[in-house]
């Protein structure tokens, strides 16, 4: 082969039970450059990938790097070759240090043996073959990959402490200690499943600063995304994927958004939706003076107040860890108060235990699919009827009855829209790609018809044509007289869908407005605690909201 | 008195030394994301495989040795059912246990009969009879046989093992979220098998240990549910080799206490006022048969607390504990 390109994927094949997950792919990256893998979800994006990180073995097709032939039997042997990824889901242990979990598998003997470090053995004790073998098993040491962890964090600008434990890092120090993962093994390619799915757009900014210094030093990266707009500021060639096919390569400065997302999709993307105008109802959500406190026992909301509406779409802005999550699970009833009431659609609520949300008609969507939006290695029917299977319609007290459960499933699947599932008793949830199962999920909820629905992120992971779909259903559930608590770090999403817009900082609401007359720098600055410091200067400072006061 | 405390104490490091070595392996295991519930099993034939073994050969070590054999080849069972095929951890490991009980009681008959001279005890070179004349602890901490030694000597040993060496990184990692150790190049399914046959070892060798130098005879049966403790016992050390030692000496004790409860008697003088209620209530709780559900009913208590305790703190349980893995799920 002529001039072949640093990595080659050359007609791969990758069937599961009844999908073609990869249909003859093929896939050229260059040193030094970001290239970008799009698709809408279910393309077979992660497949390819792990097919490359040895996790998955092909059925037809070959891998050339730097023109060797690769056979990769485990992500060892990936590793080995040079290939390093950051998963669509984090791959941590929450418990390790951030050193224990960057040197896992690379076997770091205590310093007394290493041959570069500091040591009182002789160096012929060090080399001996015997002792090396015993060391790397039986020792460990942290201190000389701790020093080069650090070093690694500078050179690229990350603020990681590698001796902090995991679950004390935010999702964005998560996301670095992940790519740090991958250059402690010296890595030449670069594989980021969905890197900036979780990442405030700051954080994101960040990420793609380091991605540039990495490609400067000849790494090659493949980045996966669903947000067009990073695709046209970062990557510089675009691969995209159709049903497990490549539909083409192209160069990004000479294609628009719009290309892009027609190419994925196969037919023209709404960026817009339309939203009409809707009689506001009884509140169905009172929140007054909520205070709770987050899974380490910390205050993270300090008096809430927030009344949403039948009809009204109430859009929560915040850098996260600023309360949302707490938010969201106190309004669906499964975080405790420490002080404050809930109403429900005139029930008071607080203290009742989720069941009776679910039973007063209140939807949730959680931010963490995986963990909380399913049962994971239950099939996609027990997930879809979750919620409902105590209706009449499913059987008495004594039996459920399967048939009517299975066929419910496929409704939902069918009106979502969610694709890879083979047959719903068989087909788990987590087999599903990852914005499959947030439509299931989203499906789910909405299906029931909810007066509240409090939604956490819901199109986090999701490609475009789903976004545009999830929309459309969110506002057609609002015109059908449900009150929404959107909640989500994609302020465009927030001006799109809200009729009030609320900033929460350090879990409190510090500024209201509408989306007709939002500032975009305004709500930036008051979502970074900014405002606070500046206010001085600010305007007009806007009354801290109440909640009370929200205007058609 | 003195001599009935000094007496109690030694034979609580012996009765110990069975929860050590026991807890231990599971623990091990249990640390590798597998829970092996037929520890009991896996003791019966340690202490049944040991005693014939030094009947045969004359030899307490070589019995030792084949105790600890018997333990992991009766493992090899659970990690090949539990790892390779996936099967439940818990069906498979009280399957274990019958097993266990069964062929030695089926085949342990015969060798009831036989006496063998086991483990002694031994003292330091040279200052050890001084040491061992120290009142009440002496025979305790210094006269003691190999086993309890051994035991000992483990609980540090795996400790450093677990968090001090690399193996013991990746054992934890495997125990912890397999899918991301394999993404690590971490060998998860040898990993397994490893940690689930070493803890067949440590129960193979708990129940040598106590046909070879606690009881120094063969009954069919002799474990009396000790496996079970040792199992309750990583719950009560949250996973951890420090604690497991507390819990152990714990429950040696109240052991001993159950076997030395003849030679107790405590009552009140008869005119002290309720004599006709408390020394009625002393007699039944110093009742030999009610003794034998100390420990058991200490296990309920422990676990509970436990489990309480637990739902403040961080759980310590390792997070893929029963769950098999496999790469692609297809
Ligand atoms: N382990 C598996 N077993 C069975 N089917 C699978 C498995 N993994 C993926 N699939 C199926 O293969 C197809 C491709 O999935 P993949 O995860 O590669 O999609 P993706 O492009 O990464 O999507 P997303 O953007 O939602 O993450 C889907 O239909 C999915 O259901
Ligand atoms: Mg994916």
């Amino acid at each position: 082969m002529p001039e072949s390109a640093f990595l080659e994927m050359q007609n791969i094949l990758k069937e599961f039970p009844g999908v073609v997950a990869n249909d003859h792919v093929d896939l050229q990256v260059e040193r030094g450059e970001i290239h970008g893998l799009l698709g809408e979800n279910g393309a077979g994006k992660s497949t390819l990938m792990k097919i490359l990180y040895g996790l998955y073995s092909q059925d037809e097709g070959d891998i050339y790097l730097d023109g060797r032939r690769l056979e990769l039997d485990s992500p060892q042997d990936a590793i080995d070759a040079g290939i390093g990824m950051v998963h669509q889901h984090f791959q941590l242990i929450p418990r390790l240090s951030v050193a224990q979990n960057v040197v896992l598998g690379e076997r770091e003997p205590a310093t007394l043996f290493r041959s570069d470090g500091e040591s009182r053995l002789p160096e012929a004790v060090r080399s001996n073959g015997v002792v090396q073998a015993l060391a790397r098993r039986f020792s460990l040491g942290l201190d000389v990959p701790t020093q080069r962890i650090d070093d690694l964090a500078d050179q690229y600008g990350f603020d990681i402490d590698a001796t902090a434990k995991i679950w004390e890092l935010d999702v964005g120090q998560q996301q670095r200690v992940e790519i740090l993962k991958a250059l402690y093994r010296d890595a030449d390619l670069l594989i980021l499943d969905e890197p900036t799915a979780v990442l405030t757009p700051a954080e994101a900014e960040r990420l793609f600063d380091s991605l540039e210094r990495l490609t400067e030093e000849g790494l090659a990266i493949i980045f996966i995304t669903h947000k067009l707009n990073e695709v046209q500021s970062v990557v510089d060639r675009v691969t995209i994927l159709r049903e497990g096919k490549n539909v083409g390569t192209a160069t990004v400065s000479e294609v628009t958004q719009a290309d892009l997302a027609e190419m994925m999709v196969g037919r023209e993307v709404l960026f817009n939706v339309e939203k009409d105008g809707v009689e506001l109802g009884e509140p169905v959500l009172q929140l007054q003076n909520i205070h709770a406190d987050n899974d380490r026992g910390i205050e993270s909301l300090s008096g809430i107040d927030l009344t949403v509406r039948a009809g009204e779409v109430v859009g929560i802005a915040g850098v996260s860890g600023n309360g949302q999550k707490e938010l969201a699970e106190v309004a669906a009833g499964l975080r405790r108060l420490t002080d404050g009431s809930i109403t429900v659609g005139g029930t008071d609520l607080t203290g009742a235990k989720p069941k009776r949300f679910v039973n007063n008609d209140v939807s949730f969507v959680p931010e963490d699919r995986l963990r909380y939006g399913c049962a994971e290695d239950l099939s996609v029917m027990h997930n879809a009827a979750m919620k409902e299977f105590t209706d009449e319609r499913f059987g008495s007290q004594m039996g459920l009855d399967y048939r009517e459960l299975a066929a419910y499933a496929e409704e939902l699947v069918e009106e979502f829209d969610v694709r890879g599932v083979r047959d719903v008793t068989e087909t788990n949830a987590g087999d599903l790609s990852g914005g499959n199962l947030q439509k299931l999920i989203l499906a789910r909820e909405l299906a029931r018809d909810p007066d509240l629905l409090v939604a956490n992120q819901p199109t986090r992971g999701v490609d475009v044509g789903a976004i545009e779909f999830i929309r459309e259903t969110l506002l057609e559930q609002r015109t059908d007289g449900t009150g929404i608590v959107l909640l989500s770090e994609d302020l465009d999403e927030i001006t799109d869908l809200s009729d009030r817009i609320l900033v929460i900082y350090e879990g409190e609401f510090v500024y209201e407005t509408t989306p007709e007359a939002a500032d975009r720098d305004r709500i930036g600055l008051e979502m970074t605690g900014g405002a606070s410091t500046d206010a001085a200067t600010a305007e007009s400072p806007q009354p801290i909201a109440t909640g009370q006061d929200g205007e058609p | 008195m003195a001599g009935f405390l000094g007496g109690l104490l030694n034979a609580t490091v012996s009765a110990a030394t069975v929860f050590i070595l026991a807890g231990l392996g599971e623990l091990i295991s249990e640390r590798a994301g597998v829970l092996n519930l037929g520890v009991e099993g896996m003791m019966l034939s340690g202490a049944l495989g040991g005693f014939i073994v030094t009947v045969v050969t004359g030899s307490t070590w070589l019995g030792l040795f084949a105790g600890i054999v018997a333990g992991m080849a009766l493992a090899s069972i659970h990690a090949f059912l539990c790892i390779s095929l996936k099967a439940n951890q818990v069906i498979s490991g009280v399957m274990l246990t019958l097993l266990g009980t069964g062929l030695t009681t089926f085949y342990g008959s015969r060798w009831v009969e036989n006496s063998i001279d086991g483990f002694s005890q031994v003292t330091v070179p040279l200052v050890g009879q001084y040491l061992v004349d120290i009142p009440v602890i002496g025979t305790a901490l210094f006269s003691n046989t190999p086993t309890d030694y051994i035991a000992l000597a483990l609980v540090p040993i795996t400790w450093y093992f677990l968090n001090h060496s690399n193996m013991g990184l990746e054992l934890i990692s495997v125990g912890e979220d397999p899918e991301m150790a394999d993404t690590m190049g971490v060998a998860v399914f040898k990993l397994r098998y490893l940690a689930v046959i070493i803890g067949g070892g440590f129960a193979g060798a708990a129940g040598a240990h106590l046909s070879l130098a606690f009881s120094q005879l063969w009954v069919p049966g002799m474990t009396a549910g000790r496996g079970w403790i040792a199992v309750a016992l990583v719950i009560f050390a949250q996973w951890t080799p420090s604690r497991m030692l507390v819990g152990a000496y714990l429950f040696g004790m109240l052991d001993a206490l159950q076997l030395r409860s003849q030679a107790l008697s405590f009552s009140v003088g008869a005119d002290t006022p309720l004599a006709g209620i408390i020394n009625p209530t002393i007699d039944f709780l110093m009742n030999g048969q009610i003794m034998a559900t100390y420990p058991y009913l200490a296990t309920i208590l422990v676990l509970s607390y436990a489990v309480i305790k637990t739902k403040s703190d961080r759980l310590a349980v390792p997070s893929a504990l029963l769950q098999s893995y496999s790469r692609e799920t297809d």
